[in-house]
């Protein structure tokens, strides 16, 4: 249990943060959720072990999941971050190149690879 | 001082006489004609057919004169124009109106006039057909010269009435061709501004125009932002945003259609000349272009020269004004259709993913897992085929598009060649696609050419164009794996395969030593279809 890598994962669809939630866990991570961008700042401001953020992008709310993973690549830069929506990324939003950007529905192996990569 | 009368008449005849469109016209043998009659017949060394305009007399024929124009001041034509009748002076140098005149103070100047008025079928009067002599005529002109006169004025006006509806007819039938012209344009249009460009160019070359520009107003800043605009030379750009009044428009107050022959001579309206962005051009027509009842834009055409807008180009930019409304009407509806599009597949995509999520934990500790993998994979495999329709706002897929999205996401993208044409497939057979793709991959991966690492498949197809209609035929081909056999048992996968592309059927598949081929056959019209 010691060393568990932290995740955390912010989806404002219970269903989907509980699928998201059992899938990390399973694969041995310790997983942190948030319904939206508001608590996964106050997760990133109590917790210095998270190694990555995987978001949704449409959240209520005033703070977008672009826009906090913006927020989190200048305040806590070493947190790897990976991006799911159900929308097409829109014109005008862009992400940095080591952010991988996911279309929903995704394949949850394709997730697991690509995080458990940036865990390591 | 011309009395109000006059300078009324001096208006109706200079309207009429732009609307002849006759002014500054090259000599024509029917008008030089009767000016070679007149002046034959009256035995004199000059003949002219003279027109007044506002500030000059122009000679649309002229027999022993060499220039084409004087001053209207100069102007023997002009007296008594208003009555209508025939004028004769025996002796311009007796005459108090005219002995001060240059033309007759000048040497070798003129001595007697006699004109007949060129009376149009309106009744108005535009100018005179006159005969001048260098020496004064004691008795005037004799009676039967001055009927024949009067003949040939009214030859003479019924040639300027003959040739203008020629013209009218000619200009007419250009902008009824340019009228369709813009039509198919706007039909054809991705959106506004491309819309309002192409059409600004017809326009402005139909009517040999300085300037078209397509200004969408904004009431609510004050702004009218030229998005599109055709110029030659001669007059500057207008692209950018403007307040409304420097086109001459105030906040809150409708805009009207503006025809101004003449910007710089004060407006009949207003009585003041105009200012700002209008006085830029010198003669003027803004159209405005309205949608539910507001002034969403503004249609102006600029010329640099003065100019007269014939009703019938008035009422042609009318025409181009509202088709413009259609059109932009249009492009706002397909906005709002591709949002809301936008919005149902992200609705749906959402749906898509709980639904995954609720088949993850429905089979979560049981031993179901590779089920599960199955079920996500084909729920992923419609997702790409969404994905693919929602480019072309689920109206149609491209088949390449379809399978490579499909292989991408799953993940083998890298190991199938793709070669075909384009082929259009409605939402049924893009999905039936997306399936049969999925299948014939995990299979290849479980127990074909991916499962091997040198092993790679083709996909390729064909589209047929036979009399009795078009056929795709698609070939799945797997290359470098193990030898193929028939499974024994025919699950969930291998039905959906023989479903085919139209659910119809039309597969093929072979068992070869080589690796597996299945060959898809569908007719074109039935893969197009919804």
């Amino acid at each position: 249990m010691m060393d568990r890598k932290v995740i955390l994962v912010v989806e404002d669809e219970p269903l989907v943060l509980m699928f998201a939630t059992d899938m990390l866990e399973e694969a041995g991570f310790e997983v942190l959720s948030a319904i939206d961008a508001e608590a996964a700042l106050t997760h990133l401001e109590v917790r210095d072990d998270i190694r990555v953020m995987f978001t949704d992008v449409d959240m209520p709310g005033d703070i977008n999941g672009i826009q906090l993973a913006a927020n989190v690549r200048s305040r806590w830069p070493a947190i790897n971050i990976v991006i799911t929506s159900g929308k097409p990324l829109a014109g005008g939003w862009m992400l940095p190149a080591d952010v991988p950007f996911f279309s929903k529905p995704y394949l949850h192996h394709r997730i697991l690879t690509v995080i458990e990569k940036m865990a390591a | 001082m011309m009395n109000l009368d006059a300078a009324e008449s001096a208006r109706r005849r200079q309207e009429a006489l732009a609307d002849l469109l006759i002014m500054d016209t090259p000599s024509e043998q029917s008008f030089d004609d009767l000016a070679f009659i007149a002046a034959e017949a009256c035995d004199v060394p000059i003949a002219l057919i003279t027109l007044l305009d506002a500030d000059r007399q122009w000679f649309k024929a002229r027999y022993g004169v060499k220039t084409s124009e004087t001053p209207i001041e100069q102007s023997v034509c002009r007296l008594e124009i208003e009555r209508g009748t025939f004028l004769d002076i025996a002796d311009l140098t007796a005459d108090e109106r005219t002995r001060e005149n240059p033309l007759v103070t000048k040497k070798r100047g003129f001595r007697s006039y006699a004109g007949a008025p060129l009376i149009l079928r309106s009744g108005i009067v535009v100018g005179r057909i006159c005969v001048i002599d260098l020496k004064p005529r004691k008795d005037g002109l004799a009676e039967s010269d001055k009927a024949m006169l009067e003949a040939l004025a009214r030859q003479a006006s019924e040639q300027l009435e003959l040739r203008r509806s020629a013209k009218l007819s000619h200009q007419l039938t250009g902008l009824q061709t340019a009228l369709v012209d813009i039509g198919e344009t706007i039909r054809r249009s991705q959106n506004t501004k491309e819309m309002a460009s192409s059409t600004a160019a017809i326009v402005g070359q139909t009517l040999h125009a300085s300037r078209v520009g397509f200004g969408v107003v904004d009431e609510a800043s004050d702004t009218i932002d030229v998005l599109a605009e055709w110029t030659t030379a001669e007059l500057g750009s207008l692209e950018g945003k403007h307040r409304l009044g420097d086109f001459g428009l105030e906040q809150g107050i409708a805009i009207e259609p503006v025809v101004i022959a003449d910007t710089g001579t004060p407006s009949p309206d207003t009585r003041a000349p105009e200012t700002g962005i209008r006085m830029t051009a010198v003669s003027i027509v803004e159209m405005p272009v309205r949608d539910a009842g507001q002034t969403i834009a503004l249609l102006f055409v600029h010329s640099a020269q003065r100019r007269y807008w014939t009703a019938e180009e008035v009422s042609f930019l009318r025409s181009v004004a509202d088709r413009l409304e259609a059109g932009v009407a249009r492009h706002r509806a397909e906005q709002q259709q591709g949002i809301l599009n936008g919005e149902i597949s992200h609705r749906l995509k959402n749906m898509l993913s709980m639904v995954q999520a609720i088949a993850s934990q429905t089979l979560r500790g049981t031993t179901q897992q590779d089920a599960f993998q199955s079920f996500e994979q084909r729920l992923l495999a419609l997702s790409a085929a969404h994905d693919s329709l929602l480019e072309s706002q689920w109206v149609e897929a491209d088949l390449r598009n379809v399978a490579q999205t499909v292989a991408s996401t799953i993940g083998f993208d890298n190991r199938i060649v793709m070669d075909g044409p384009p082929v259009a497939l409605g939402p049924r057979a893009a999905f039936a696609l997306s399936l049969i793709i999925h299948e014939l991959l995990t299979n290849a991966f479980k127990y074909g050419a991916l499962s091997s690492s040198e092993g790679f498949v083709t996909l390729t197809w064909t589209a047929s164009n036979a009399a009795s209609g078009g056929e795709l035929t698609v070939i799945w081909c797997e290359h470098g794996g193990p030898p193929s056999s028939e499974p024994s048992r025919k699950g969930f996968g291998s039905r959906l395969i023989r479903a085919g592309l139209v659910g119809a059927g039309g597969v093929d598949i072979r068992y070869e030593p080589s690796g597996l081929t299945a060959e898809l056959k569908a007719p074109l019209a039935r893969l197009a279809a919804g």
